[in-house]
């Protein structure tokens, strides 16, 4: 266990000293503060009501859910492992005295961090902008829990990437097609709904489950596993490649 | 005597149909082993195998008794390695670099860091950005994140590669130090086989692939001239087979 956590304080070390991560941060809190600028233009002067009090943070959840959030964690996952394969800095890692499943699962739970970080900074800010709007954090325990339900699609996604990421040597073709997989997935579940159940982009707003007047557990379970299982088959094929990738 | 390295038939076939064949070989505790070859002999195929980088066809490597294939934290736990080029992470300091190496291991201190950082001439540029250092000073950075934990065993690629010519003397007495002072072993892969005559107490000659001969350096030179001319006339016998 101590090289994995090592292998792990190394990983999120590295993430620290990444410009990719202030940029991540900035652009976050630029997304949230545009949103709310065209929430208060839209109400105060055009009349459009476009959220209630404790909704500002779920409409900027569900819009960087779908553009930011995915789009810095294809980031953060090729440059932790095609752009460390391209910039043979893996070799660091590989020739120390830990097996490369802990070095895999180490930056799976890099990824994790990422996101989860990411989606706290989206969420405090906005929560702050909502304060500001209209002076009350109504509904917080729902907005947290929409946040939290968020992180497991975007983790499955995060695996996903990493394995295009190990298949690839170039960091640029790992990062296009993963971008091509995503809108791919988006639209084969608008025109398909039959397949909906098995891409793990439609449960990219599995949250609003939660937040109803009527909460469907059984659904949540089901695409709970659905998810689970899809993490756990793309962790799976991830890390035999990585495994067998010779250097 | 106790065997630091085991390398038994091992085989790795690329799909040029180079790579190596059938290698079997033992280094002893305490040796600085040269591996001669020329470009494309195989040399570097076989460290990237005995250090895990790659998955051999056939055959299996044992240091320090643990198999590479079987229990590779062990055996990797006490090697240090260069294998081609250097690369420390770019945009992190030397010592940053060394800091995350040492956290694989128990017991380093930055005493330590700041003595491998001392040895191979880096510790004034310690807080400096590997980005911007030059082949030679990535070379001896290389050099020194493979001390940091003060391995028994040095797997060394080419190690004086782009090394100036004071920097291949403080490099070949820094090898020349650990082995008699730490009781280090030494496996390093060359093709500058001056260097090699200077340094190294046994010597195996790689040529396509396959091991021609495994020798002590001592021998070849009562036989021989120099170990170019063993070297030579190896390749000639091989070639002539």
């Amino acid at each position: 266990m101590s090289s994995l956590r090592a292998a792990y304080i190394n990983e999120i070390y590295k993430l620290s000293k990444r410009k990719k991560l202030m940029v991540s941060c900035v652009l976050s809190v630029a997304a949230v503060l545009v949103a709310a600028l065209i929430v208060g233009v839209a109400n105060n002067f055009m009349g459009i009501r476009i959220t209630g009090e404790s909704e500002f943070s779920i409409l900027v959840l569900s819009v960087l859910n779908y553009t930011l959030i995915p789009l810095f964690t294809i980031f953060i996952c090729i440059d932790m492992v095609g752009g460390e394969f391209s910039n043979q800095t893996m070799k660091m890692v590989l020739t120390r005295p830990v097996s490369r499943i802990k070095v895999y699962l180490s930056k799976a739970m890099a990824a994790a961090t990422f996101i989860i970080v990411n989606l706290l900074f989206i969420m405090v800010t906005s929560l702050i902008i909502s304060l500001f709007i209209k002076g009350t954090l109504a509904g917080i325990g729902r907005i947290f829990i929409a946040y939290v339900a968020s992180f497991f699609p975007l983790f499955v996604f995060a695996l996903f990437t990493m394995i295009i990421s190990t298949v690839f040597r170039g960091t640029g073709s790992a990062f296009f097609l993963s971008i091509l997989c995503f809108l791919l997935c988006n639209v084969l579940g608008l025109f398909f709904s039959q397949l909906q159940s098995f891409l793990f982009t439609t449960a990219f707003n599995w949250y609003t489950l939660f937040l109803g007047s009527y909460i469907n557990f059984h659904k949540i379970f089901r695409m709970f596993m659905i998810l689970a299982g899809l993490g756990l088959m793309f962790f799976g094929i991830g890390s035999y490649l990585f495994d067998r990738k010779n250097l | 005597m106790d065997k630091a390295i085991v390398i038994e038939h091992l085989s790795k076939r690329y799909k040029n149909n180079r790579g190596i064949d059938d290698i079997c070989l033992e280094v002893d505790k305490g040796d600085i082993f040269g591996f001669l070859g020329p470009n494309g002999a195989g040399k570097t195929t076989a460290m990237k195998i005995m250090t895990g980088l790659m998955q051999p066809d056939h055959g299996d490597v044992r240091i320090g008794g643990f198999s590479i294939l079987e229990d590779y934290e062990k055996a990797m736990q006490q090697v240090g390695c260069i294998i081609e080029s250097v690369a420390p992470v770019p945009y992190l300091t030397a010592e940053e670099n060394m800091k995350m190496c040492a956290r694989f291991y128990r017991n380093i201190d930055d005493k330590q860091i700041d003595w491998c950082l001392e040895s191979t001439g880096l510790l004034p540029y310690k807080k400096e950005k590997t980005r911007n250092y030059s082949l030679g000073m990535k070379q001896r950075m290389g050099l020194a994140m493979a001390m940091v934990s003060d391995p028994e065993i040095l797997i060394l690629d080419e190690p004086l590669n782009g090394l100036d010519v004071e920097g291949m003397v403080e490099m070949r007495n820094l090898i020349l130090r650990l082995a008699k002072e730490r009781g280090t072993t030494f496996f390093i892969s060359s093709h500058l086989i001056h260097d090699v005559e200077l340094t190294c107490n046994k010597i195996g000659i790689l040529y396509e692939g396959k091991l021609l001969d495994v020798r002590s350096t001592e021998d070849i030179l009562k036989e021989y001239a120099s170990l170019e001319n063993y070297y030579l006339s190896e390749v000639d016998l091989s070639v002539k087979s």
